[in-house]
């Protein structure tokens, strides 16, 4: 352990608290916009992120009409959902990963100043970091591979979840825990 | 430092955010077609030298090569027609449903996509009745929405009513080639 959480002045462990608190709204913030927009099921991230099928277009040599009857519930199923195509994965990979990192950096110095193993501090970091790798992994391979890797991406929101929440309930519990003969 | 926080609101800026539907597209339907009881897509299928001859014209070429222009009928009576037309921005898509009368003059107007960041700006470029001053136009007829209403809106919502012009011009364009190839 490279400093002891349990240990720190209480302006350090109301520090980590409030840093704890912000990333939670963030992150239910950004599980309702996840719902909003990509949802929480293999087949919606697809959706969302797996290329339009690749038909080769070809010009007719005139202009041609195919005329067929819809209905209103037909022209509703084409108010097609949110996707993103290649240049926005480009745009949004380049903008969330270094933030994901920053985040993974500092639940990773919060990890450091808890009772853990040297193999659960190594797991747990490896957990924090695994949540970008996997996100966009998932959506580029969804992207460029096949729309089955939309799991890989569910599963890095699901680490991000795990990693927060684990880090998060142990500091609070370490830091906070009444203790017997303790002043602060 | 400075560098890098410079570039990190740069890429927040560049950053497009989510479509949001304004108004569905079977409402939008609804509303410029009124009374049709039933309704028909008829896909242009472009030729080269057609999708070339367009996209000369306004900039523009439908996705696949398709232009679809989609008819309401009461009885064996036309009520009207309408085209979806998608205009990209730097803050992300707009879309928008242009209707045309029997006699194929513009008969309304509705701004059925946007952008979360957006919104704000096209709500009040509507507000200040933007769409009033596209009804009547004919194939041909150059759109000034945005003149109309630069003085009572700020720049950006100027800014994007300047996109909904650019909108109108293509299904202008669009239905003075193409329509009477779609046939009743």
């Amino acid at each position: 352990m490279i400093y002891d959480l349990r240990r720190v002045d209480v302006a350090v462990k109301w520090l980590v608290s409030c840093l704890l608190a912000t990333f939670g709204i963030a992150y239910m913030f950004g599980a309702w916009m996840v719902g909003l927009y990509a949802g929480f099921t293999p087949k919606s991230v697809a959706a969302t992120y797996a290329e339009p099928e690749m038909a080769m277009h070809m010009p007719p040599d005139t202009s041609v009409v195919v005329r067929r009857q819809v209905t209103l519930g037909e022209l509703a199923a084409t108010d097609e959902q949110h996707v993103v195509d290649r240049d926005l994965l480009v745009q949004d990979t380049h903008v969330h990963v270094p933030m994901y990192g920053v985040i993974a950096a500092a639940l990773s110095l919060v990890a450091l100043g808890l009772p853990l193993a040297r193999s659960g501090a190594l797991a747990l970091i490896t957990l924090l970091f695994a949540v970008p790798w996997l996100d966009f992994a998932g959506m580029w391979l969804t992207k460029l591979a096949s729309p089955r890797f939309a799991a890989v991406t569910l599963l890095g929101g699901w680490a991000m979840g795990a990693g927060y929440t684990v880090v998060t309930a142990l500091a609070l519990w370490h830091m906070w825990k009444p203790r017997k003969g303790a002043s602060t | 430092m400075i560098k890098l926080i410079a570039a990190a609101a740069v890429a927040a800026a560049l950053h497009i955010t989510p479509t949001v539907v304004l108004v569905k597209r079977p409402d939008a339907v609804k509303t410029l077609l009124p009374g049709a009881e039933t309704f028909f897509a008829n896909e242009v299928h472009l030729s080269g030298v057609d999708a070339h001859r367009l996209h000369e014209a306004v900039d523009w070429s439908p996705d696949d090569g398709v232009l679809t222009f989609y008819t309401g009928k009461q009885g064996q009576r036309v009520v009207g027609s309408l085209v979806f037309v998608r205009v990209d921005t730097p803050h992300g898509p707009i879309e928008v449903a242009v209707g045309f009368g029997p006699s194929g003059t513009v008969s309304g107007v509705i701004l059925t996509k946007a952008t979360v960041e957006t919104k704000p700006w096209v709500l009040e470029a509507l507000r200040a009745g933007l769409t009033d001053a596209y009804r009547g136009l004919t194939p041909g007829a150059v759109p000034a929405g945005a003149a109309a209403i630069a003085s009572s809106v700020a720049t950006l919502p100027h800014y994007m009513a300047e996109q909904v012009d650019k909108g109108v011009a293509r299904a202008l364009a669009a239905y003075g080639a193409f329509y009477k190839v779609v046939g009743t």
